[in-house]
């Protein structure tokens, strides 16, 4: 799977060259939008890693997206003390990670004696606060509604080691990095660098997940999900390990809202602190798997595919452009019903209406397929797939 | 600290001191109560329903808002209808109550249907499962709304405008109390939150339904074990809460600080949260309290962010403070029982 998400750039771009060039533009999402997939899939990972595995619904998890993103803004507009503007962009993730580490133990020091809806409401609130907080706070940005942008830094944000220059590229939605030659052959645009740069932040912060759930700790995160009364029984401190798990997730969403900042080099309170944005991350685990970390990023993919398939502009394909140009004046000037054409049957029921088409299939997943994508996949096979797989292809008798 | 900076201090804890005089006249003290009254009025009516249907269920509707969203815009619609034909104040006050009645029939048979064709299928699975799908709902129903909206060109309408505008005239002056005039928006809204208590209160404690009702939130197996259908009062449950989202929505539509838009839905569900779990989740006398306290405190707020403190956020997050400190203090809220917390 990661190397098909590797290969993703390249694949696409035969794609559109090929024949069926326009019916792929239309389906498949764009090399931006990927990226997009990824930085979030990591934020919908890290709301899984501690809602999936512990059971406790983070519902104010994108305070934590938000502060990793308010502060790599702020570090490179010169705003935060000791941490110069041009700070590498790698040191920022860690230390916006950390941040919200500290932020997440001292929120769910108060929270984690809640449970349930009571532990979903507290997180929300916490959330909330911070957010008309931000919204109204000066210091952060000149116009804090809007939020702030980065206008201090020169350096552009790079990911990888820093202070070596070879082994560094630069991200951005309009700037950074592009490779000529590489290794003689491959040539890459800003958005594929950028897709790769930030898919390997998120390419360790998930295998660094991955790690901790497959850790002794990882393992009493579930027993606390399927049973804390027993958990606690057997003589674990629950709550320690609840709070450790919290503030664990906390730093990836931290990682991933830097990301987001890194990438747009703006940011503002409606796409990072405002609850709907732990909606999407929920939208993305229930729809790729519940409690499986790799899940949320699928569910997300298939979210921002859907959400670009049926955008309004149509940037680089979706279904509108697709259908004008294929169905033909006649048709699409047709009345179906009551002067409703086809056109405004399109624009009506298509153009920009993802929201109820996602919304409508969380539903369903959430009465018929609780277990979400790779969960479904998972019961099916009988076991996580990358296991599965390499034990067919070693031959092993299950 | 320099001369100078002790003099700033100085007239800072003076203009502190002056405000405080000044918020503590009387006129200004009955200003304060009846704005922090009428706001109360409207959280009671928009998290009454969500109480009502948390109590006997237990489940958190995360659609709540959506419905009194789409109860505004409904209300809204039938005033501009309506408004045509009657233009004396006494014809307007009964349509708006037609348009009123109108919405809470909609929106109940909407909220019993959502019970019976999607939350019914979820009562065996963990709790979480039903916050899921109500959260789904919401957002089929804010785009559904949307695309509505779009298509019929109603926001941006002339005639839409003129639902804001179809309020009788008496609501619209100043009305004397002696000391103050008060905006007669705010008496009519007060007098509507005291009316919807009562008659939620008055079903609750003197029907034989409220009888069910509270029995099955008491313990549903043993009220289903003598012999009442504890399912069909959870749709009739559902839906009376729905109502009354959708009957506060109308409301809500001539209030200049709300109005009907789509954004209204989350504005409103998240107060209606806030003021739910204040007075412990599930409680009804505990919501009129916390809607009491909650707008006061707005209320509050609202007038020193106005006359003395210069941060607009202010109003909006003592909210969320208020509900942060109380779930920290006391987190089962102000009347919640320790039992319902273990959802």
């Amino acid at each position: 799977m990661i190397l098909l998400l590797a290969a993703y750039p390249g694949v696409y771009s035969v794609l559109l060259n090929s024949p069926l060039g326009t019916e792929f533009q239309t389906v498949l999402p764009r090399v931006e939008t990927m990226v997009v997939v990824l930085y979030f899939g990591l934020f919908a990972m890290s709301f899984d890693f501690i809602s999936g595995y512990t059971g406790y619904l983070s519902f104010g998890h994108a305070a934590f997206y938000g502060t990793g993103a308010y502060f790599v803004i702020m570090a490179a507009n010169g705003k935060i003390p000791l941490l110069g503007p041009d700070t590498p962009f790698v040191y920022l993730l860690a230390l916006a990670g950390l941040f919200a580490a500290v932020l997440a133990v001292l929120i769910g020091a108060v929270s984690f004696r809640l449970t349930g809806v009571y532990f979903a409401m507290i997180t929300l609130g916490f959330a909330q606060v911070m957010y008309v907080f931000i919204r109204g706070w000066d210091y952060a940005a000149n116009n804090p509604r809007d939020g702030p942008a980065v206008l201090e830094r020169t350096e552009p944000f790079n990911v990888g080691v820093p202070g070596v220059d070879s082994l560094t590229l630069a991200i951005g939605e309009l700037g950074g990095d592009t490779v000529e030659g590489l290794l003689g052959v491959i040539d890459l645009g800003t958005a594929e660098v950028s897709y790769y740069m930030v898919g390997l932040v998120v390419l360790v912060s998930y295998f660094a997940m991955q790690r901790i759930i497959h850790s002794p700790f990882g393992r009493v995160m579930i027993a606390i999900r399927e049973n804390e009364e027993r958990a606690k029984a057997i003589g674990y401190n629950t709550f320690w390990y609840k709070l450790g798990a919290f503030a664990i997730s906390g730093f990836f969403a931290a990682v991933a809202g830097g990301l987001l900042a890194g990438f747009k080099r703006s940011v503002s309170p409606d796409n990072t602190f405002y609850f709907l944005v732990t909606g999407d991350a929920l939208l993305a685990s229930i729809i790729g798997g519940f409690g499986t970390l790799a899940g949320p990023l699928y569910g997300w993919l298939f979210d921002e595919g859907v959400t670009e398939f049926l955008s309004k502009r149509g940037e680089g394909g979706g279904l509108l452009p697709y259908l004008r140009e294929n169905l033909g004046e006649g048709l699409l000037s047709t009345e179906v019903f009551n002067g409703l054409t086809v056109q405004e049957g399109i624009d009506t029921f298509l153009n920009g209406h993802a929201e109820l088409y996602i919304g409508v299939l969380f539903v369903l997943f959430v009465l018929f397929v609780p277990n979400g994508l790779l969960g479904t996949v998972r019961d099916r096979i009988g076991g996580p797939v990358a296991e599965v797989v390499a034990e067919r292809l070693r031959g092993d008798e299950r | 600290m320099t001369g100078l900076e002790a003099l700033a201090g100085d007239l800072v804890v003076l203009a502190f001191v002056d405000a405080l005089g000044e918020f503590l006249r009387p006129e200004t003290l009955v200003g304060v109560l009846v704005d922090g009254l009428s706001k109360a009025a409207l959280y009671v009516m928009i998290a009454g329903g969500l109480t009502l249907i948390f109590g006997l269920m237990g489940v958190l509707n995360f659609a709540h808002g959506s419905m009194t969203m789409i109860g505004a815009y409904l209300g809204g619609l039938l005033m501009v209808l309506a408004v045509g034909e009657a233009t004396g104040a006494g014809m307007r006050l009964v349509a708006f109550f037609v348009a009123m009645a109108a919405a809470f029939a909609v929106l109940a048979g909407l909220g019993g249907a959502i019970e019976v064709g999607l939350i019914r299928r979820l009562y065996d699975r963990p709790p979480i499962y039903q916050i899921l799908l109500t959260f789904g709902v919401t957002l089929v129903l804010d785009e559904l709304a949307r695309i509505v909206v779009l298509f019929y060109g109603i926001q941006p309408s002339s005639e839409w405008q003129a639902a804001f505008g179809t309020k009788p005239y008496f609501l619209d002056q100043q009305v004397d109390l002696g000391i103050i005039s008060v905006p007669g928006l705010d008496l009519f809204e007060i007098g509507f939150g005291v009316l919807t208590v009562a008659g939620l209160w008055a079903f609750l404690t003197r029907t034989r339904y409220g009888l069910i009702v509270r029995a099955g939130s008491e313990d549903s197996e043993m009220t289903e074990a003598l012999g009442i259908d504890v399912r069909r009062v959870f749709t009739v449950v559902f839906a009376l809460g729905a109502g009354v989202a959708g009957a506060a929505g109308t409301l809500l539509m001539w209030d200049a600080s709300w109005g009907a838009s789509v954004p209204l839905a989350a504005d409103t569900l998240l107060p209606a949260f806030v003021v739910v779990i204040i007075g412990g989740l599930g409680t009804f006398r505990g919501t009129v309290v916390a809607a009491v306290i909650v707008g006061m405190a707005d209320a509050v707020t609202t007038w020193w962010f106005v006359n003395e403190i210069e941060f607009a956020s202010l109003p909006e997050m003592t909210v969320f403070l208020i509900l942060v400190v109380m779930l920290i203090l006391k987190p089962q809220g102000l009347f919640g029982v320790e039992e319902v917390g273990g959802h």
